[in-house]
């Protein structure tokens, strides 16, 4: 089970992430981006990925049909406060380089 | 049209008669039988679908005929309702006890009885709903099983046939897809002037989806290879297509490779995928020393216009090569642990000589370190043996 809140700072929509995020509960995140994205149409979506202690690449594939579907609104993703095995994952999927990552939520928000 | 059929069971004529006109007026067919023996007598000629019996009667008591219908596999589903003059609780209690479905006291209004029969006859039409359903779900499950089981088969035939060999090197693969079918695909072919092209990938997602993914990851791969070109062609071929073809989460992570024996180079992509092993002179089993083929790339099928870069190294003859997906390694254990990459580094560093006990070993040592966890996600090995 994953556990998601989703909230508003200004014209940013930000979405924390607790558990672990693999082929059994995309579903569940996929419905919160989606409806987030199309409600909200924010101009930042940041996804807080602290409470993540493992990604599958279910999860990853998730995230970058988040950023293309955010880059079409015309907005941007970021992701922040990765873990270190979240971390890893990103780095073998060269992933790193895909998104625009940041060490802390403040940082995400501010980053353009 | 006739409603259903009920029995009613009661020594007094009055009762049968009051019950049977309420009954046949409110559309249902109606038998009746004196006592319990009468009863059977009628359910032998014709079988209702409810069954109102007083439980105080001559010959065979009520009690006794809702026993009978109740023990009896080719009557129990017959609804019984006790008609019974000892009203209260205790005795309510004790006519549900025999196995009736309901009771109703003595004296009754005849309104109150028609009213439950109307609801148990809905209760007896949902239940039949129920069961037609759940034979349907059953055919249908069965169906999906058996489709599954024959997608299976098909994508298990879209692997190399082993004994694998190629000019100068020979190899062998174990694949455990989790849930019947998987997402995990390898190839190996022979190219020319003696050289070898190699490819294993991990279609994101599980089951049927990733399975048609694979399969179409192969045939880009094959197609890219007819072309010529080296792996990084291949991978900025596959890419393409897979970005064209694929929905907006699916993609692979892929290794592409190319062996030229002449030079003793392999030339190499990683996308996104777990590098692979060479251990040098390897084949020869025992302890040897070990590289890891690394290297950063995209996934295949992010995007067209994401750069993919080639790598380059030694692979000598006797050199083994170890490919895999991540599902080998990324079992999480009990302690929260998992083997990862340098944990199959150490176990593939010193294997047996031969590319099929190495793999067996390979598969028995994971296995032992995640133990009692099995493996949750797709899993893929290849050992491919270059001969001195």
């Amino acid at each position: 089970m994953l556990n998601i809140q989703t909230r508003q700072e200004g014209t940013a929509s930000v979405v924390s992430i607790q558990g672990k995020v693999n082929f059994e509960v995309t579903a569940q995140l996929r419905d919160v981006i989606r409806e987030t994205v199309a409600t909200v149409q924010p101009k930042l979506l940041t996804i807080n990925l602290e409470g993540v202690s493992f990604i599958d690449s279910s999860g990853l594939g998730l995230l970058v049909a988040a950023r293309n579907s955010v880059d079409k609104s015309g907005g941007k993703l970021h992701l922040c406060c990765l873990p270190a095995t979240v971390k890893k994952t990103f780095d073998q999927t060269n992933l790193t380089n895909y998104f625009s990552i940041f060490a802390t939520e403040q940082d995400a928000l501010r980053g353009s | 049209m006739a409603k259903g059929l009920v029995l009613v069971v009661d020594d007094e004529s009055p009762i049968r008669d009051i019950l049977s006109f309420y009954l046949k007026r409110a559309g249902y067919q109606v038998l009746t039988a004196a006592n319990g023996l009468e009863a059977l007598a009628e359910m032998g000629r014709s079988r209702p679908d409810l069954i109102i019996s007083d439980l105080r009667m001559p010959e065979m008591p009520g009690d006794e005929l809702c026993k009978r219908v109740k023990s009896d596999p080719a009557t129990r589903d017959i609804y019984f309702i006790i008609l019974s003059a000892l009203d209260g609780t205790a005795s309510r209690i004790g006519g549900l006890a025999l196995g009736a479905d309901d009771m109703i006291p003595k004296p009754f209004h005849a309104q109150e009885v028609l009213a439950k029969v109307d609801s148990t006859f809905r209760l007896i039409e949902m239940q039949k709903e129920i069961k037609r359903q759940n034979k349907e779900l059953t055919t249908f499950q069965q169906r999906v099983q058996e489709e599954m089981e024959l997608a299976a088969a098909l994508q298990m035939g879209l692997l190399p046939k082993l004994p694998g060999e190629v000019t100068g090197a020979r190899y062998t693969h174990r694949y455990l897809p989790a849930a019947g079918i998987g997402g995990d695909i390898y190839a190996v072919v022979q190219l020319p002037g003696g050289c070898t092209g190699m490819m294993i990938a991990d279609v994101s997602g599980h089951g049927v989806t990733a399975a048609l993914i694979s399969a179409m990851v192969k045939t880009s791969f094959e197609n890219q290879v007819r072309l010529g070109g080296g792996p990084l062609d291949w991978a900025e071929g596959m890419n393409e297509d897979l970005c064209r073809s694929t929905l907006a989460e699916q993609f692979a992570t892929a290794w592409l490779g190319r062996l030229d024996p002449l030079t003793n180079r392999l030339r190499y992509v990683v996308a996104g995928h777990c590098a692979p092993f060479r251990i040098v002179g390897g084949s020869r089993g025992g302890l040897q020393r070990s590289e890891v083929l690394r290297g950063k790339g995209f996934m295949l099928g992010l995007d067209p216009q994401l750069p993919f870069s080639e790598h380059e190294s030694e692979f000598l003859p006797g050199d083994r090569l170890v490919l895999y997906t991540d599902g080998l390694v990324e079992v999480e254990r009990e302690d929260r642990s998992m083997l990862e990459e340098a944990g199959l580094r150490r176990i593939c560093a010193e294997l047996p000589a031969g590319a099929e006990e190495s793999a067996d070993v390979v598969i028995a040592q994971t296995r032992a370190f995640n133990s009692p966890v099995p493996f949750v996600d797709d899993v893929t090995l290849v050992v491919l043996d270059r001969m001195e």
